[in-house]
């Protein structure tokens, strides 16, 4: 890994309502890194992917998220996305009464480099929704509105592309398609990779579109903590072992956590 | 001078709670403005049909009615009796107390007199003001089984008003399409109005497109009223997008049986406009069916009301009245009211309606957000589709470069963002 990291998160802790969620997370990805974050339902992943990107619903306690050399722990959303920070959703929203190809051409506006004409534009979107396999009778159509699930992934492999980002964190891209759009996804990301060399944070708890990946780091998840970092070797264990191990693990250590908590307080 | 104030515009057929403020408007037209005629019409020579009139058409209509309903037998319900004075205090007890309302429907539908029902949207003082603005009324009328197109053009400069009267006659069998422009870039206070009465003869197809373009500083009224004869078919697309306050009336009387009407609205309102909308539908006629459709966004601090009513009228067996409207509120100061009514005199029918009425999810301005737009540039989003849209679907060049006009005014380069040329025509479809 190089000396800077590109995102680097450090001892960050964020809550909703008052409940702590994330509890002290480090996290490093270097430039042209591919890292995938793992763990069972409901450890946290796509909270992290959320809070990385500034998601107002969440409450930073303490840490701090630094990109591209700048802390953006205090950024709106919008200014992360500006500074080169993606987040693919699991669930992509809808937006009805604005049409994909208005909603494409507002992200492009004013970005250095990304800026095209109206002509260039449509050429540009044609192509990718091509690469995507992607009948462009949809860029005409409200946002999401009657979109397939793997429509909507499309979309995002889409914007993924159209946008560039130096950083891009995909949220369960990959939940809910069939092999068809499972293929379109991994050859978004295979073409993101290859136009850019720009870094993944791939959330899952699925290996399989890992597979035809360069994976340099794996993070697993259980409990809003990050209990084991590896390298790729770790995909094909999990797989075969599941996430059983951690989730005991983080029972003990919980539990040794608070039978010390007791003494402490019992000795005083 | 004052200002030339108009009242009860846009009334509501059965009103509501007077403290709503609600059931009607009131509109204020500029002080000293000059009685200007700048009106165009483009139609085909054919189409200026001398022995044609719009009152010749519902006599017509009467005729046939008449004859069918000396058939019918007696009609001998207790609500007539009660409307045309027959009834002796208590010695009837069947017979029911009537509101003012009832007791105008049950007449009306007693006298059954097409030319006497006949009412336009904005009603009748705005409509005598729009006919005097005119100045006269031209006819133009179809051929039966033909087809026609016509296009009107209203606009006006700063300091005018300029109005169009016109009436409409749709042969039997014949289709018309109708294009209505409503447009004026004046900087200081204008006004422009049009009012249309339209006779849809049996089997016959009228479609008409109006686009309201004009700039903030402009009052608009458009008015319209229509009566459709047996299998009638009628299509309505409202575009609503400029003007300091706009009123749009409507009202349709499905006569005929099986005749339909489709409107469908699309609005934006800006700044601190004022749009206000008023739809009635009386279906009378077996069989008959109408939908209206509305889809707006509000931002700024600009207002709208919306009022439909669907009337199904006793006899009105087998019909079907809907409403819905989706409105997305952009801004926190808007102000937005929709009334939806249904009012019902017949057993077997059916009346729908439906609003969806909201702002911007937290969820969709995040994901916008995700993508690099800030609150107020997914808010901007909404109007530029919708602008978009209304280019795009433009019945001709010069109405779209009306739209683009208004756009450019509205957001910055927005030509240049969508591509249309200085024509207003787009280089190149996406799709």
């Amino acid at each position: 890994m190089s000396q800077t990291p590109l995102l680097s998160v450090s001892n960050l802790t964020a809550s909703v309502d008052e409940k702590t969620i994330l509890h002290g997370i480090d996290l490093n990805v270097a430039a042209g890194e591919t890292h995938v974050l793992m763990g069972p339902n409901g450890a946290g992943k796509s909270t992290m992917g959320h809070v990385i990107m500034g998601d107002p619903v969440y409450t930073v306690n303490e840490g701090t998220i630094t990109f591209d050399g700048q802390d953006i722990t205090e950024l709106s959303t919008d200014k992360r996305s500006r500074a080169g920070l993606f987040l693919s959703f699991q669930a992509p929203v809808e937006i009805p009464g604005v049409p994909l190809s208005s909603f494409l051409r507002a992200q492009i506006a004013g970005r250095p480099g990304l800026e095209m004409k109206g002509k260039e534009f449509r050429r540009r979107v044609k192509e990718l929704a091509a690469e995507l396999d992607m009948d462009i009778a949809y860029l005409n159509r409200e946002l999401g509105v009657g979109f397939s699930g793997g429509e909507k992934k499309k979309v995002e492999m889409l914007q993924l592309l159209l946008l560039q980002p130096k950083l891009a964190i995909l949220d369960e891209t990959d939940s809910g398609l069939d092999v068809d759009a499972l293929g379109v996804v991994s050859r978004g990301m295979d073409a993101y990779r290859k136009a850019t060399d720009g870094s993944l944070v791939i959330i899952t708890h699925n290996t399989r579109i890992l597979e035809h990946l360069k994976v340099d780091r794996v993070h697993v998840m259980v409990n809003g903590r990050i209990v084991r970092e590896d390298d790729a070797s770790l995909i094909p264990w999990i797989d075969a072992n599941g996430f059983d191990s951690f989730e005991r693990e983080a029972a003990q250590a919980a539990g040794g956590a608070e039978a010390a908590a007791q003494a402490s307080d019992e000795t005083r | 001078m004052d200002a030339l104030k108009i009242q009860h515009v846009n009334a509501m057929p059965a009103p509501t709670w007077g403290w709503l403020k609600m059931n009607d408007v009131s509109i204020e037209i500029p002080a000293d403005l000059e009685r200007k005629c700048r009106v165009e019409i483009e139609a085909a020579s054919e189409l200026y049909e001398p022995n044609v009139s719009f009152e010749g058409a519902l006599a017509a209509l009467q005729e046939r009615l008449d004859a069918a309903r000396a058939d019918a037998p007696v009609d001998t319900r207790a609500m007539l009796i009660a409307a045309t004075g027959e009834d002796h205090g208590a010695e009837e007890l069947d017979v029911p107390a009537l509101s003012t309302y009832e007791r105008r429907a049950v007449l009306s539908e007693h006298a059954d007199d097409v030319a006497r029902d006949f009412e336009t949207g904005v009603g009748i003082d705005m409509r005598a003001y729009l006919n005097f603005l005119a100045g006269g009324t031209p006819v133009l009328a179809t051929e039966a089984g033909g087809e026609a197109e016509a296009t009107i053009r209203v606009t006006a400069q700063a300091g005018e008003a300029s109005g169009a009267s016109l009436d409409i006659v749709a042969a039997p069998d014949s289709t018309l399409e109708l294009a209505l422009s409503l447009d004026s870039a004046a900087e200081e206070p204008a006004f422009i109005g049009s009012t249309l009465r339209i006779f849809a003869g049996a089997r016959s197809r009228v479609n008409l497109t109006v686009y309201l373009t004009a700039s903030d500083a402009v009052t608009v009224v458009e008015d319209s009223g229509f009566v459709l004869d047996e299998d009638a078919r009628v299509t309505v697309r409202h575009v609503v997008l400029g003007g300091a306050f706009t009123a749009t009336g409507l009202a349709a009387d499905l006569r005929g049986d099986r005749s339909r009407i489709d409107i469908d609205t699309s609005y934006l309102a800006s700044g601190t406009e004022q749009r206000d909308f008023n739809y009635i539908i009386r279906h009378r006629g077996k069989r008959t069916l109408s939908n209206m459709d509305a889809n707006g966004v509000l931002t700024g601090t600009s207002k709208k009301c919306l009022r439909g009513t669907i009337d199904l009228i006793h006899g009105a067996k087998g019909a079907q009245g809907n409403e819905r409207e989706t409105v997305l509120l952009a801004s926190k100061g808007v102000d937005n009211k929709t009334v939806p009514t249904i009012l019902c005199d017949e057993d077997d029918v059916a009346g729908n309606h439906g609003a969806t009425i909201g702002h911007v999810r937290p969820e969709q301005l995040f994901y916008a957000a995700c993508r690099g737009l800030s609150q107020e540039e997914t808010e901007a989003l909404f109007l530029s589709a919708k602008l978009e849209e209304a280019a795009l679907n433009a019945p001709d060049d010069a109405i779209r470069s009306n739209v683009i006009r208004l756009g450019n005014a509205l957001i910055p380069q927005f030509a240049e963002e969508f591509d249309f040329d200085d024509e207003g025509d787009l280089e190149e479809e996406i799709a």
